[in-house]
């Protein structure tokens, strides 16, 4: 028998061992990863194409990402440039989500509430949108769940000191536009 | 605000956003009701701007059967990985069955049993033997047009005597 089809057949009985771990490892990151995609797109069924799509590329090299942190760290990196890659394929194109598709927070119970928040979003997204692209993108990295600025920095390559000044720089631009 | 504010704008977007008041923008907030209204504006803004910014990332979820679907597609992905690993198999099989024929044709051809040297020896003359009237029968007139005379050449010749013979 050839070594390779010695390494096949290793690899065959390592398989449901290699997709346990995989599938602990979504639910770890995939609010997150989630998010992150989110962040960007701005709808979820975009969101979660490219969610998934990162999640079978981490599949593909998952050998290598045994590790939860270097899992997390090289996960982010791939959702956000997937993301930003859509988002420059789609352009405007791009459906933001509408109200009903949104999470109901209680702060949305109240009809009246809710409307004007939703209103107050799109015209924050928009915002966000104008921005320099190096604010942008720490903006919308550093407004996802868990992620602290060595996490934003390590997806854009950025010490955290520069990740927390770009971040005031960007609140400072909105808090003078969202008037 | 007053034209002579607008200097103290950004330091009241920096006391909203840090919390924190400079000790020269709070000498002239103590002296500008205006600007003292817009601090407080600004502030109100900011926390809106605060409950507002985590909706971005966070206003929606991933669907429940978000893993499932993963999952899934893995699994799709590699069986397609998996058909060219057969298919490669099935290639390299072929070969060695094909390698075994050649191999076990070539070896049967060697060994076959040699032919005695009488018999070879016997079967070389038989095919040079020829019957004594092939070379007649090849050309049957040349012999005899060797001998016939050409126009012009009598047939017979007869010696003629000269006068002085006589």
């Amino acid at each position: 028998m050839t070594g390779t089809c010695v390494s096949v057949l290793i690899s065959k009985a390592e398989a449901p061992e290699t997709e346990a771990r995989f599938s602990e490892r979504i639910a770890e990151n995939q609010r997150r990863v989630f998010q992150i995609a989110y962040s960007v797109l701005g709808n979820s069924a975009d969101a979660e194409d490219v969610a998934q799509e990162a999640f079978l590329r981490a599949y593909q090299k998952f050998a290598s990402l045994r590790e939860a942190e270097k899992f997390r760290w090289w996960i982010n990196r791939i959702v956000f440039r997937l993301a930003l890659n859509r988002r420059r394929g789609h352009g405007r194109r791009l459906a933001r989500d509408s109200a009903w598709q949104m999470t109901e927070t209680p702060a949305m119970v109240d009809g009246a509430k809710y409307a004007e928040q939703q209103v107050l979003l799109d015209r924050l997204r928009r915002e966000i949108e104008r921005l320099p692209e190096k604010l942008r993108s720490v903006l919308q990295l550093s407004l996802v769940e868990e992620m602290e600025a060595a996490d934003v920095g390590a997806v854009l390559g950025l010490p955290a000191g520069t990740v927390r000044s770009r971040m005031h720089t960007a609140r400072k631009l909105l808090l003078e536009v969202m008037k | 605000m007053k034209i002579e504010c607008e200097k103290w704008k950004d330091q009241l977007l920096e006391a909203a956003l840090t919390g924190t008041t400079a000790k020269d923008l709070e000498e002239h907030l103590q002296s500008c009701a205006k600007c003292s209204a817009e601090l407080d504006e600004v502030r109100a803004r900011a926390a809106r701007l605060d409950a507002l910014l985590p909706l971005v990332a966070q206003g929606a979820e991933p669907s429940a059967d978000f893993r499932a679907r993963v999952l899934a597609a893995v699994t799709a992905k590699e069986g397609k990985r998996g058909r060219p690993w057969r298919a490669w198999t099935l290639a390299g099989a072929t070969v060695v069955v094909v390698t075994l024929l050649v191999v076990g044709v070539t070896w049967l051809r060697r060994n076959e049993p040699a032919i005695p040297a009488g018999e070879v020896a016997a079967a070389q003359k038989l095919a040079e033997w020829r019957a004594p009237s092939d070379g007649l029968l090849r050309t049957p007139g040349q012999e005899i047009l060797k001998g016939m005379p050409r126009l012009g050449q009598s047939y017979l010749h007869v010696p003629v005597k000269t006068d002085e013979e006589e």
